[in-house]
């Protein structure tokens, strides 16, 4: 039987030393250890290993920089972990290449079962993390589409429409942008004509979900 | 209470770990030199436990934990090693306080030396 080859790139020694012990009881897998990205290239590079396992705190640069240097150059499959994992984190990862991401607290068995998956061909992913994926995929498309909409606004009104986004007061957006106020009040209805939203507050909402990554508000306007 | 543990000749080692992996890893370190068992953290009542359990070490992996254990190793002259994965640092429970190794000594021979030295210790005074 052919054994799949694993590489444990880590920098955590007890850690690497525990993941190690567990994988060398199983007979379908071959163990290496790297505990810097340099290592690890090293490994990539001579033994072809079928998967890394690589920390999310990899020395020097971090484990999804390491993928992102080495996933395109390699057959190897890497997944991403750590002990604790955002959203935005586990995002990275797989855009960086990456084929999955664990959660260091997996059990023995569940770590055993997600390294065979990947044999299969399956991408680890526990249940919570694939949550997250699955609503920030969601969060894009709607981004997308309240983008899409935006398409309808003159730059001054798009200029217009970021100042409120801010909580800007007409006065100070006409002294911004050398307009008078009543040109404001008039963008401010143009706008909200375009996008056929209800108010001000609406419009503020409608700016930061389409253009501010890190706010939510879309299923408020949408 | 009787300890449920009576019928093996190896010392016991407790692992209470949120991180299943580090009872491997103590695995790892002993090499068949001790029974080890592994226990979920934030079960609560761990002083309760382990007193119930009496093992001859205790390896944690919160400082919560290690603070519920201390005094059921203080009674009974048991090891605790609170062994944090994330910072990669080895606390050893001394009788004048805790010792700390960071980075390159938090490694899996410091864990064992820790480890053997307490059960060697414990067994020779039985």
């Amino acid at each position: 039987m052919r054994r799949t080859s694993v590489v444990v790139a880590d920098n955590g020694p007890i850690f690497r030393s525990g993941v190690r012990h567990l994988l060398e009881r199983e007979s379908d897998f071959a163990v290496s250890e790297a505990e810097s990205f340099t290592d690890l290239a090293r490994a990539v590079d001579t033994e072809e290993p079928d998967i890394a396992l690589v920390d999310l705190d990899l020395p020097p640069t971090g484990g999804v920089a390491a993928v992102a240097r080495l996933a395109p150059k390699c057959q190897t499959q890497m997944i991403v972990w750590s002990f604790d994992a955002s959203r935005d984190t586990v995002i990275a990862a797989i855009a960086a290449g990456a084929k999955g991401y664990l959660q260091k607290r997996i059990s023995p068995t569940g770590l055993i079962r997600s390294l065979r998956g990947v044999v299969r061909g399956e991408a680890p992913l526990p249940r919570d993390l694939a949550t997250l994926m699955i609503a920030a995929v969601q969060g894009l498309e709607q981004r997308d589409r309240v983008r899409e909409r935006a398409v309808v606004l003159s730059a001054r009104e798009r200029e217009v429409l970021a100042l409120v986004s801010r909580g800007a007061r007409n006065r100070q957006i006409a002294q911004s942008l050398s307009i008078s106020e009543f040109t404001v009040k008039r963008h401010m209805q143009n706008i909200l004509h375009k996008l056929d939203l209800p108010s001000r507050r609406a419009a503020a909402l409608f700016y930061r979900s389409a253009f501010e990554p890190d706010t939510d508000p879309v299923e408020r306007i949408a | 209470m009787s300890a449920p543990v009576a019928d093996t000749a190896l010392p016991l080692v407790a692992v209470i770990s949120a991180v299943p992996l580090l009872s491997e890893a103590v695995e790892e370190a002993l090499q068949g030199m001790a029974e080890v068992r592994s226990f979920p953290a934030g079960g609560g009542d761990t002083d309760g436990f382990l007193r119930f359990l009496r093992p001859d070490a205790v390896v944690v992996d919160s400082a919560d934990e290690a603070r519920a254990a201390v005094r059921f190793v203080r009674d009974a002259g048991a090891t605790l090693v609170h062994v944090s994965l994330p910072d990669r640092r080895l606390r050893l429970l001394r009788t004048g306080g805790w010792v700390e190794y960071t980075n390159g000594s938090a490694s899996p021979e410091r864990l064992r030396s820790a480890l053997a030295a307490g059960l060697l210790r414990r067994r020779s005074h039985a």
